[in-house]
């Protein structure tokens, strides 16, 4: 529930876990200091709710490098029809003003990359002009006790965990799209940057964005009903105009209950919903993202100011030391 | 084992007394009526409750029959919260209650059972089950591990 099932339109007929954005990650190459890895991650429960990308969409990753919550860089991963044969992908590398827009446009950096579906402990991995690239089957590496949050487990009461935990995600597999490069070449001569994925379908001929995400576990914690659809199609810039005061409503009552002024800093942290890195800086959440950042346990702490507060559930052990990186599906 | 106690019982029947006014509340109770075989039931409610945002339905589904004292009822976690539910299950988290006693006390009705599978228990969980079904004001009362879930009766 990282943002797993958020509601891109869970009622029929808009579901469609293949453009349901599960989690992203940003971090430093474990085998390599100079690259950085980028991860989008779909499809929950994978392979029983979806058996293949969605060939009508857009998948993106963009990148701010400035600060002002606009893409500068977006790559762009669309993939072939299954009905026509196995599946390949195709990455487009937009920049500027393109970045910025809804279309699969800028230079190809990456065609024909075969989709792997298998559950073979060999990933199939493409490589062209120094990036790497995986899409294919992964298993799901977040981790967290659902049950307990749901209020399901004995002696349990949201925000209120037992220990040990009971990690929901631990067989479960997903849909990961990896892309790897040297760090000014994936991100940008500015080690400072914001990353946040979307996804993207075509309604009466508009490419029209059905789910997005940044920071883990924004939209699910915060936002109550229709607002979590509202979330999920609107731009990072319009995050604070339409949702600071729902955040600092959300932090002030129960169980966060923070005072306004904390409430009003945290809500600013929080929004835009964008997952700040620093590549120059090797460490983790909130610096980027890496595969074992228990991001719950941190949010937990951050949300309630509680350094102890924790859902007793801790990283997978199936973390590859090598690209992909996220572990062969179960 | 979470008893529901003839205190909590009856305190549950109040609220329901008090909220029977509800627009839906009449075609609840009409499916109760002068029934006399098995009774369909399904209800719906949040999950986490209140104040946190629902990220999920927690369905109770099946049907009872309050003169054989028998029935089946699945308790099943849905994605997406009770006003845009879908019909994926989160796996591991649905439970089977074969009823055990049906006991009808004006509008309430008192439900107990087991879940007999026991591997769809989490860890320290009980296998006894006690459900509280009030009919007027279209609310379903159980326990799911230390916490009260109040659902919505669905017509």
């Amino acid at each position: 529930m990282a943002d797993h099932l958020d509601a891109p339109g869970l009622m029929s007929p808009n579901m469609d876990a293949r453009i349901d954005v599960t989690d992203i990650y940003a971090f430093q190459a474990p085998d390599d200091p100079t690259r950085a890895v980028l991860i989008l991650n779909v499809n929950p429960l994978a392979p029983s709710l979806a058996t293949a990308f969605n060939p009508a969409a857009i998948y993106e990753l963009k990148i701010d490098t400035n600060g002002d919550a606009v893409a500068d860089i977006a790559y762009r991963v669309r993939f072939s029809d299954p009905a026509l044969g196995p599946q390949t992908a195709m990455v487009h590398r937009a920049t500027g003003a393109a970045a910025a827009g809804a279309n699969d446009g800028g230079p190809i950096i990456i065609s024909g990359a075969p989709v792997d579906l298998a559950t073979t402990s060999t990933p199939t991995i493409t490589e062209s002009g120094g990036y790497k690239f995986y899409a294919g089957m992964r298993s799901d590496p977040f981790f967290f006790d659902l049950a307990a949050f749901l209020g399901l487990a004995p002696h349990a009461h949201p925000l209120d965990f037992t220990n040990p935990g009971s990690d929901f995600f631990i067989d479960k597999n997903v849909f990961s799209m990896v892309l790897s490069a040297t760090k000014s070449q994936l991100l940008g001569p500015n080690p400072s940057v914001g990353y946040w994925a979307r996804c993207l379908v075509l309604v009466d001929g508009v490419w029209t964005q059905k789910d997005r995400m940044g920071r883990p576990a924004i939209n699910t914690v915060f936002n109550h009903g229709a607002d979590k659809n509202t979330f999920n199609n609107i731009s990072p810039t319009e995050d604070r105009p339409l949702f600071l005061d729902k955040f600092i409503a959300v932090l002030e009552g129960a169980p966060f209950s923070r005072n306004a002024a904390t409430a009003s800093t945290l809500a600013s942290v929080l929004l835009p919903d964008i997952l700040t890195y620093d590549y120059s800086n090797p460490a983790g959440f909130l610096n980027g993202r890496q595969l074992q950042n228990d991001v719950i346990d941190a949010e937990l702490q951050l949300l309630t100011g509680s350094g102890t507060i924790s859902d007793f559930v801790g990283p997978h052990t199936d973390y590859l030391s090598v690209f992909p990186y996220v572990g062969t599906p179960h | 084992m979470q008893k529901t106690s003839r205190r909590n019982f009856l305190k549950y029947a109040g609220v329901g007394s008090a909220i029977a006014a509800g627009a839906t509340i009449p075609a609840v109770e009409q499916l109760f009526a002068e029934r006399t075989g098995p009774i369909a039931i399904r209800a719906i409610g949040g999950v986490p409750a209140a104040p946190l945002p629902s990220y999920a339905s927690y369905v109770l589904d099946g049907y009872i029959d309050p003169v054989r004292k028998t029935g089946t009822l699945t308790r099943t976690v849905l994605a997406g919260h009770p006003d845009a539910v879908s019909a994926i299950a989160l796996p591991g988290l649905s439970q089977t209650v074969q009823v055990t006693d049906v006991r009808v006390m004006g509008a309430q009705i008192l439900v107990r059972g087991n879940i007999v599978d026991r591997s769809q228990l989490s860890t320290g969980e009980q296998s006894d089950v006690e459900i509280t079904i009030d009919r007027k004001g279209g609310l379903v009362w159980t326990r799911s591990g230390a916490n009260e879930m109040k659902l919505a009766l669905q017509p």
